[in-house]
């Protein structure tokens, strides 16, 4: 039965889905470099031959994110709806901020006090709109910072050496804020909050469940109805052998980022580190 | 026949030589700077200048509007060729007992680098020393360079014994270190101290959604 409606293209899940592989390598090779004093943070970079090797892992995979963000740009700008430009970016399909996001937020907290009824979220909601944004954000301050880093004798050619140090605790800060941010935040909003606990796997199967998105958007599916094209968007729910596998790779990774972010803060008082 | 002002041209052009190759002499002794040093240098370097075109120049914090490092207070004995001359029991002590402030930097606690790698002889002359192998004139080739290949002067410039960047006295000593790293602390405590509250009561919210049998989310 077609009981999904389809949210994300193929691409679309992909890129998710490599920028969860490279974020988790980044996390965990620079995080061992971080609390390399650490017997975990040892521990953390023995699979990369030590901190040698998981500094080399994470200078290349930083190096593919970059790329992959690249690429990401580029797909945005050949995405765009040109024909309508620039009223397309402020269409209802549209990931760019609007004023009735803001009234979103003020409304979805009248209703978290019970005081209003609730916005009817289109097709993104404000944090989705958000959780987007701070991954362009975020990359482009570590990124930018990440670069710098790489090879410090060359890019103090073009800039003096000191700005390292700058780079060095600007990258860990926002580092520590992506993921933490990701770790906790992210994770009870698209997971555990109780209205998607224990599971979304919207972003690997591609579509989500009719009721459930009549519930948090909408205006969305009213819209799609209106225009006459629900039908086109309805998919089967993917079978149960890969929602399993979605459920087990979901939580490994899930997982992997709660340990990360336990552990860390377990060891932070043997950092060396003096903010 | 030798006439007297041919005796007295004699005369002065021998005082002449004299001088000249006694001048000769003493140019090739070392000076009281090169005294206390290896000497390594002398055949590279001039004489000392004034020490403050350290703080004026392009390599030590002097450019991008006086955002960089350098800006903290200088110690004399970081001039001196001793630069722990007449400290008290200083040869029985370690680095560290007194410069405890230098003893995590990611060069000690990372690369297991020892003080006297980089400031290194003996007696330990002060960074500022002109003959210091530490001097920014030469610390990107005769000391990072040991480890850094290719450490060009702009390399060098880099803070080893980093501030801590939050502390109030480091927005003199490095402003941009300190301002950056605060705009950074600042964003990262604005997201969590929005979002945490935020999300903790939209669950709550949805949890009592669920136990009162209301229609779940959020236009219920």
């Amino acid at each position: 039965m077609l009981s999904n409606v389809k949210r994300f293209t193929t691409v679309q899940m992909m890129f998710h889905f490599a920028l969860i592989i490279t974020f988790m390598l980044l996390s965990v090779t620079g995080l061992a470099w971080m609390y390399i004093e650490t017997g975990w943070g040892q521990s953390l970079a023995s699979p990369f031959g030590g901190y040698i090797g998981a500094l080399e892992w994470h200078r290349n995979t930083g190096l593919a994110l970059l790329a992959l963000f690249a690429i990401h740009i580029v797909y945005s700008i050949w995405n765009i709806d040109w024909n309508n430009f620039p009223a397309s970016l402020l269409s209802r399909d549209s990931m760019v901020f609007q004023w009735r996001d803001v009234k979103d937020v003020f409304l979805h907290l009248g209703w978290i006090f019970g005081l209003s009824k609730g916005p009817q979220f289109d097709r993104w909601s404000w944090w989705e709109k958000f959780d987007y944004w701070a991954v362009w954000w975020g990359l482009i301050i570590v990124g930018i910072t990440g670069l710098m880093l790489y090879n410090p004798v060359l890019s103090s050619d073009y800039m003096p050496g000191w700005l390292l140090n700058v780079a060095l605790w600007v990258h860990r800060i926002e580092a520590v804020l992506a993921m933490a941010h990701i770790f906790t935040i992210h994770f009870f909003i698209e997971h555990w909050r109780p209205h998607c606990f224990p599971f979304s796997a919207t972003m690997f199967e591609g579509s989500k469940d009719i009721r459930h998105l009549r519930e948090e958007h909408p205006a969305w599916v009213a819209r799609l109805e209106a225009e006459g094209r629900l039908e086109q968007v309805l998919v089967a729910p993917a079978p149960i052998p890969l929602r399993i596998l979605y459920f087990g790779v979901g939580y490994a990774l899930i997982g992997l980022g709660v340990f990360l972010l336990v552990f860390g803060l377990i060891n932070v008082a043997l950092l060396t580190l003096k903010l | 026949m030798i006439t007297r002002p041919q005796v007295r041209f004699g005369m002065a052009l021998l005082g002449c030589m004299l001088v000249l190759t006694a001048g000769q002499t003493f140019a090739s002794a070392p000076n009281a700077y090169e005294e206390a040093s290896s000497g390594y240098f002398r055949d590279q370097d001039t004489l000392p200048g004034t020490y403050l075109q350290y703080r004026q120049s392009k390599e030590f914090g002097g450019s991008f509007w006086g955002l960089g490092p350098g800006g903290g207070d200088l110690k004399r004995s970081s001039f001196n060729a001793d630069a722990h001359e007449n400290i008290y029991g200083y040869g029985v002590r370690s680095c560290v007992s007194c410069h405890e402030e230098n003893r995590y930097d990611l060069h000690s606690s990372r690369g297991q680098i020892t003080c006297i790698q980089c400031h290194r002889g003996r007696p330990i002359a002060g960074v500022f020393h002109y003959y210091s192998a530490m001097n920014p004139i030469r610390r990107h080739a005769y000391v990072c360079a040991k480890c850094h290949e290719g450490a060009s002067a702009s390399f060098a410039t880099y803070v080893i014994h980093e501030p801590p960047p939050l502390a109030a006295a480091t927005a003199n000593e490095f402003p941009l270190f300190y301002y950056a790293s605060w705009f950074m602390v600042i964003l990262a405590v604005g997201v969590f101290s929005i979002f945490i509250p935020y999300v903790l009561l939209w669950g709550l919210r949805e949890l009592i959604a669920r136990f009162t049998g209301r229609r779940r989310h959020n236009h219920a």
